[in-house]
């Protein structure tokens, strides 16, 4: 039984002015954050190794975000899903922030072309002299980490990720003027394709961007847990996007309970196949206790970072995790909301945990040295000001994007299955 | 009140027609008075009719009755006015024990019962556990997910009153029924009956149960099949307790004979594949094992440029915890010879003098002692590889340690060289 509801007369369903306000605002205080994290990533005076680390964490961020929402796009059309469509044209807003999420990171990619080693350590010429100390290890990836082939690779990856989500987007704008049912299937044709170059594109572009930070560890899950926690900052984002959009008095009668409970439920998925892929990398490499894989955790578990530790696992999986269970804190949509954010901020402690420890690592012999346990001055948490003005700036700029690209209608009026999903209820 | 009135009397008897349904639905009405009537069955021709009449059933008051479809019918729950279920919070409790058990399961046998030294790695240690944790976590779930809901719906039930109706069969085709049982207190047949007429019914029967107790019940022979079944899923169980209790001079079995027989060798094992004839292949020629370097020379040798060092080494790191652990290293290793001042005195040179032998332990503290003027670097030295007929403690105390007990050698022999003058006030031998 599939019963459906037509969109109720007195919806506002058009964007008019949201986006341009979320322009103005998001580009204002991006800026000035900008500004002020340049100005103290400038007065540190470590050649901006601090500042180049913390911009890269805050930079994976929003391109999380943003590749998660692609996703949620590919897969929607792929497994012909139909309670999310009211979310649908905001994903795909959202996707419409890659260009300038791609431009952003021009911030580290030049230093890499220009062979600063502050951020990614391989970048520089010496590391081809057989006198370097990292050479033996590091000059059979030499060709792979090779600062304009990187540079070639990050284009392409944006190329993909820029390609695919504007055809999906302008397909389905395209409906809301013409309501052509066919490009409904037409997406769905080519979703499955989508959803394979996707995963690959997504896989190379978290290994070359996060983990070659530390080119001589090992990980194939990696990039999937990178992934599932940018999957879980997706539904948060759109959840909360959702009830920003209803409290301006926009898509009021569309988007329900049920829809958020939804929500609700994919965050509490995403949390766990979060941890369940992150404890998955800890476990066969505390296992195997093999030096060059234990060195990321050997770093991670000692001194200040081990709290950072302790802080990710409770307040990103436990705490969430069993906060959502319960059927009520999907539906009642304070407590949704809060722990929408929540799982927002701590994906920014977990992407910082992934991201910063680098940057004193490395500094302090961390590969030659081994796993350097136990003397706390070398586990030290490297936090500073910058990382919030950073995190805030990129965010502002990002909704600044997204804002550019929220035109026209919030949801697709034309889909042939909208009836369905404004009908849509949890039994 | 035959069910055969019921079935002519009533609006649309085409689905009734044929011969065999009237056949069986008279057996129905030959069992004669012993017949009890069990309830009413209503036919409804849609999801949505289904839906409607439930409300009008519940919104009549009615407790005792359930809606029978071939497929789910979405909203049909709050049409009935059933409460949601409870099943969540069973599995909740399932999920817990199963962690629980899972967690208590590895403890025991990892940590307890059979301790095993994996790797190095503690013998009950979390971080192995959870993959196991996780799965019965799963296991149980599913296990009060499936049984839970079963026992919900009052499962395994084998047989229904409402099986008597050959209308009933189409259930699992396109048939939608209510059926309101008797036991019900509003229940009032006549009354009944309109009710579900109005409703939209198609179709409604009474249902008639066969009163007489012997019908009531289970054939002997099921119980006698399952009392079989019972002994012989044991059978298993007594073959494996009485190989645990019994003896037997033949060879195991071997479930898994090319787990039992691995071709391996292992590292002091003969091996004649290689030209030694050894598994161990040893160090590779010009590597070193991570952490055998021992480039420190102070520190593991006690030499700086062939020379005995007189001070400590740089990484040996003095304090009163390192001072602390070489008293009672000292007490273990050094003073059953040397006693516990170090004047010579232990206990082994006493019992060996006791029984006629002389067995000399070096007084370590005497003002006039060789071993006070020693430098550090040659005592460290004579620690780790002994002197004359004192062996070396290498083996047995690492690096560390034997700076410690070195330390304590020098805090004796400090102690006991010193003048009354140098002691704190109050502490002076009287």
């Amino acid at each position: 039984m599939s019963a459906t509801k037509k969109l109720h007369p007195d919806e506002k369903i058009k964007a008019d002015k949201v986006g341009g306000t979320l322009f103005k605002a998001g580009l204002g205080a991006g800026a000035v954050l900008l500004g002020i994290s340049i100005a103290l990533g400038a007065g540190k005076g470590d050649h901006w190794r601090h500042f180049l680390h913390a911009y890269l964490t805050a930079w994976s961020f929003v391109f999380s975000i943003c590749i998660g929402s692609l996703f949620f796009v590919i897969i929607h059309h792929l497994a012909k899903a139909k309670w999310g469509i009211v979310l649908r044209r905001q994903a795909e807003f959202i996707t419409g922030a890659l260009p300038a999420v791609a431009l952003l990171g021009l911030v580290f990619l030049v230093p890499v072309l220009l062979g600063n080693e502050n951020l990614y350590y391989w970048s520089v010429k010496q590391l081809h002299d057989k006198q370097h100390p990292f050479f033996h290890h590091m000059h059979h990836k030499m060709g792979w980490l090779d600062p304009v082939f990187f540079a070639g690779r990050y284009a392409f990856y944006f190329g993909v990720f820029i390609y695919m989500s504007t055809w999906f987007r302008k397909q389905s704008q395209a409906q809301d003027t013409d309501g052509d049912a066919g490009r409904s299937e037409k997406m769905r044709y080519w979703s499955g394709f989508a959803v394979l170059v996707y995963s690959l594109t997504t896989v190379f572009a978290v290994m070359d961007l996060f983990m070659t930070l530390q080119p001589l560890w090992f990980s194939t899950i990696y990039a999937v847990n990178y992934f599932s926690g940018a999957m879980l900052a997706t539904y948060c984002t759109l959840g909360l996007m959702s009830m920003a959009i209803q409290r301006s008095g926009r898509l009021t009668h569309s988007i329900t309970v049920e829809h958020y409970h939804d929500v609700g439920k994919y965050m509490f998925g995403w949390t766990f196949f979060w941890i369940y892929t992150a404890f998955s990398q800890f476990m066969l490499q505390w296992y195997g206790n093999m030096p060059e894989e234990t060195v990321f955790y050997s770093y991670r578990m000692f001194g200040g970072w081990q709290i950072v530790s302790i802080i990710v696992l409770v307040g990103h999986w436990a705490f969430p995790y069993v906060s959502l269970v319960t059927r009520w804190s999907k539906r009642i949509l304070p407590i949704l909301a809060f722990l929408a954010a929540w799982q927002l901020v701590f994906h920014y402690i977990d992407l910082y945990w992934n991201v910063m420890p680098n940057q004193t690592w490395e500094t302090a012999g961390g590969w030659i040295r081994g796993p350097l346990q136990g003397d706390p001055e070398l586990h030290k948490v490297n936090f500073h000001f910058m990382d919030v003005t950073l995190l805030l700036g990129l965010i502002g700029l990002w909704l600044a994007a997204v804002g550019k690209s929220m035109k026209g209608n919030l949801v697709p009026v034309n889909d042939p299955k909208l009836g369905e999903c404004l009908a849509f209820e949890n039994y | 009140m035959e069910a055969e009135t019921q079935a002519h009397d009533d609006d649309k008897p085409a689905a009734h027609g044929n011969g065999d349904d009237h056949g069986d639905a008279g057996e129905t009405s030959t069992d004669g008075g012993d017949t009890e009537l069990h309830g009413l069955l209503a036919e409804f021709e849609t999801p949505g009719a289904l839906i409607a009449a439930a409300r009008k059933v519940k919104n009549a008051g009615y407790t005792e009755f359930d809606c029978y479809s071939p497929f789910p019918v979405h909203g049909i729950d709050d049409a009935m006015g059933i409460k949601r279920t409870k099943l969540p919070l069973v599995v909740f409790g399932g999920g817990l024990a199963g962690l629980c058990g899972g967690l208590l399961l590895q403890w025991w046998m990892n940590a307890y019962n059979w301790p095993w030294n994996v790797s190095g790695k503690p013998t009950w240690s979390l971080p192995a556990n959870i993959p196991i944790a996780y799965e019965t976590t799963i296991l149980l779930s599913v296990l009060t997910t499936f049984f839970g809901m079963w026992a919900a719906n009052k499962l395994p039930q084998v047989w229904h009153p409402f099986f008597r109706l050959d209308r009933f069969a189409k259930v699992t085709d396109d048939g939608m029924f209510i059926g309101i049982e008797a036991s019900d207190q509003r229940f009032e047949l006549e009354q009944t009956k309109q009710l579900l007429v109005a409703a939209g019914a198609t179709h409604v029967e009474e249902c008639h149960t066969d009163a007489r107790p012997e019908a009531r019940s289970v054939p002997r022979a099921i119980y006698g099949v399952m009392i079989v079944l019972t002994v012989a899923a044991l059978i298993p169980f007594a073959l494996a307790f009485k190989a645990r209790a019994s003896k037997s001079s033949d060879p195991h079995w071997h479930v898994f004979s090319d787990m039992d027989f691995q071709p391996k060798a292992k590292s002091d094992q003969p091996f004649a594949e290689f030209a030694d004839g050894r598994a161990n292949r040893g160090e590779i020629v010009g590597t070193i094992a991570r952490g055998n370097l021992r480039a420190d020379d102070a520190y593991y040798r006690g030499l700086r440029d062939g020379q005995w060092i007189t001070e400590l080494p740089a990484a040996f790191k003095v304090d009163a915890d390192k001072l602390n652990r070489g008293q009672e290293r000292y007490n273990v290793y050094c003073a059953p010879c040397h006693g516990f001042d170090g004047a010579g005195h232990g206990i082994v040179p006493e019992r060996v003098a006791l029984r006629g032998g002389a067995w000399e332990a070096r007084n370590l503290v005497s003002s006039d002692s060789v071993v006070i003027k020693m430098p550090n670097g040659q005592l460290f030295n004579t620690i780790s590889n002994g002197f004359n007929t004192m062996m070396g403690y290498a083996a047995q105390v690492p690096v560390d340690d034997r700076w410690a007990i070195l330390l304590y050698v020098r805090a004796l022999q400090r102690g006991q060289n010193a003048t009354q003058a140098e002691l704190p006030a109050g502490a002076q031998v009287r």
